[in-house]
């Protein structure tokens, strides 16, 4: 066992971890946070994306104790405390992007690395965002639509 | 996975002397897109894991004033948008920008990609046309030697046990030298390179190629340079009839090393492609 600090979804956590764990098995088995998916496991699909230090990386390939001192963002934390949605998340809901819902998190997350650093990105860059996570259901038009759509409402002042 | 100890090393100093004591009880870590997958499917086995990835010393692109130097956990990102590195190198930012996807190319760093020795590992190719230095480091010093005498085998990297590999350096380019590249992969995202061309050159006013260094990926056990087609191409001129011809003389050279094989009637075809791609690219980029 080991002992790591890290950050997540802006709450500090002084965390036992054991040698073996990935960084998904201590979010989704030490704290619980679900919402991050485990899909291949080997880095192809993307539902585990997470955002970490300002990258989205699948959290499937990098050890637990590689994140001492990192900060973390999952599905979890982009809502507010009175459960108003992201805008992103918003958007996603509006534009039906969203289907049987297990790469959902990842897509969000993907985007929205995507967001902060290009406000505005055509259609072609988002594509490129989210090239690393796979849909099954929906196909990709409604999912780059729902981006497409929470850059304008981020614009417009959401946070 | 059973694993009895990880350590994240601070500083050079620190990630060195762990690699002299575990030696081959150990493994190193940075971006971890291969050793995760590996360590999950039981391939390795170490009882301890070192992680460099946030090792500042590896982590810097240096322009010194005749090379560039690449630390080994810089990962594919950090040189895809690099604006250090200029658009003459554009070959070796378009190979890392082609890499797996936005997540892999966030974690994935140009000295995991050279030291697990894929055959079709994106950054290879552009590295070995520009004649890239390796520095490897353990406790005892430095040792540089040339990138491709690294490659024994597939998977298998010549570094001793106490050694790892410190960063990656090259020539700068000049007005007249450049470097292009070319991937053939299945898809746009995520693609295992099934060919990739990388092509540094030197012309004078004339067109004239002063010098040639063709880097392949996916056309060997390892990266190769491609030194019979860089002897029948240099001291020509590049018009585009010689380039084809340069072509069919690399497709000649392919066909011949991949005799007996399935993949030699698609691969000696399509090389043709990714070449003249790469080498048009590069003489694009003089001109610009």
């Amino acid at each position: 066992m080991k002992e790591i600090n890290l950050t997540v979804n802006g709450k500090k956590h002084r965390i036992k971890i054991d040698e073996n764990m990935r960084l998904i098995d201590l979010l989704r088995e030490k704290l619980n946070l679900l919402g991050t998916k485990e899909g291949c496991g080997e880095g192809e699909c993307g539902a585990c994306s997470i955002i970490m230090d300002g990258e989205v990386v699948t959290s499937c390939l990098v050890m637990a104790f590689q994140a001492e001192s990192a900060d973390i963002i999952t599905i979890e934390g982009l809502e507010k405390e009175d459960g108003t949605l992201h805008p992103i998340q918003q958007a996603f809901l509006d534009e039906g992007a969203t289907q049987c819902g297990f790469c959902t998190p990842g897509m969000i997350l993907s985007a929205k690395a995507l967001l902060d650093k290009n406000p505005r990105p055509t259609r072609v860059e988002i594509k490129e965002g989210i090239s690393g996570n796979l849909c099954r259901c929906t196909g990709y038009n409604k999912i780059v639509d729902a981006i497409e759509k929470a850059a304008i409402l981020l614009e417009k002042g959401g946070n | 996975m059973k694993i009895k100890e990880v350590i994240k090393a601070k500083d050079l100093n620190e990630a060195l002397l762990s690699l002299d004591k575990y030696r081959d009880k150990s493994k190193l870590i940075a971006g971890g897109t291969d050793i995760v997958i590996d360590l999950k499917h039981k391939k390795v086995l170490p009882e301890v894991l070192i992680d460099i990835s946030d090792v500042e010393e590896l982590s810097q692109i240096k322009i010194e004033e005749s090379y560039v130097e690449i630390g080994a956990a810089v990962t594919f990102t950090k040189i895809e948008k690099s604006k250090k590195l200029d658009n003459r190198l554009k070959g070796l930012k378009e190979a890392s920008r082609l890499v797996g996807s936005p997540q892999i190319r966030n974690l994935g760093t140009i000295g995991g990609n050279i030291c697990n020795v894929s055959p079709a590992a994106d950054t290879v190719p552009p590295l070995l046309a520009l004649d890239s230095i390796a520095v490897v480091m353990s406790v005892e010093g430095k040792r540089e030697v040339p990138l491709q005498e690294l490659f024994l085998d597939k998977g298998k990297i010549d570094l001793k046990e106490n050694e790892l590999l410190h960063s990656i350096k090259f020539s700068k380019l000049q007005k007249n030298q450049a470097l292009g590249f070319s991937k053939l992969g299945l898809r746009k995202a995520l693609a295992i390179s099934r060919i990739a061309t990388s092509v540094c050159i030197e012309i004078d006013e004339d067109n004239r190629c002063k010098e040639i260094r063709i880097g392949s990926g996916a056309l060997g056990k390892y990266g190769l340079r491609e030194k019979s087609t860089e002897d029948f191409i240099r001291d020509k001129i590049l018009d585009e009839n010689f380039i084809e011809e340069s072509a069919r003389f690399l497709k000649s050279e392919i066909e011949k090393r991949l005799e007996g094989r399935s993949s030699k009637e698609f691969k000696s075809e399509a090389v043709m492609g990714t070449f003249k791609k790469a080498i048009r690219e590069a003489i694009q980029l003089i001109k610009a």
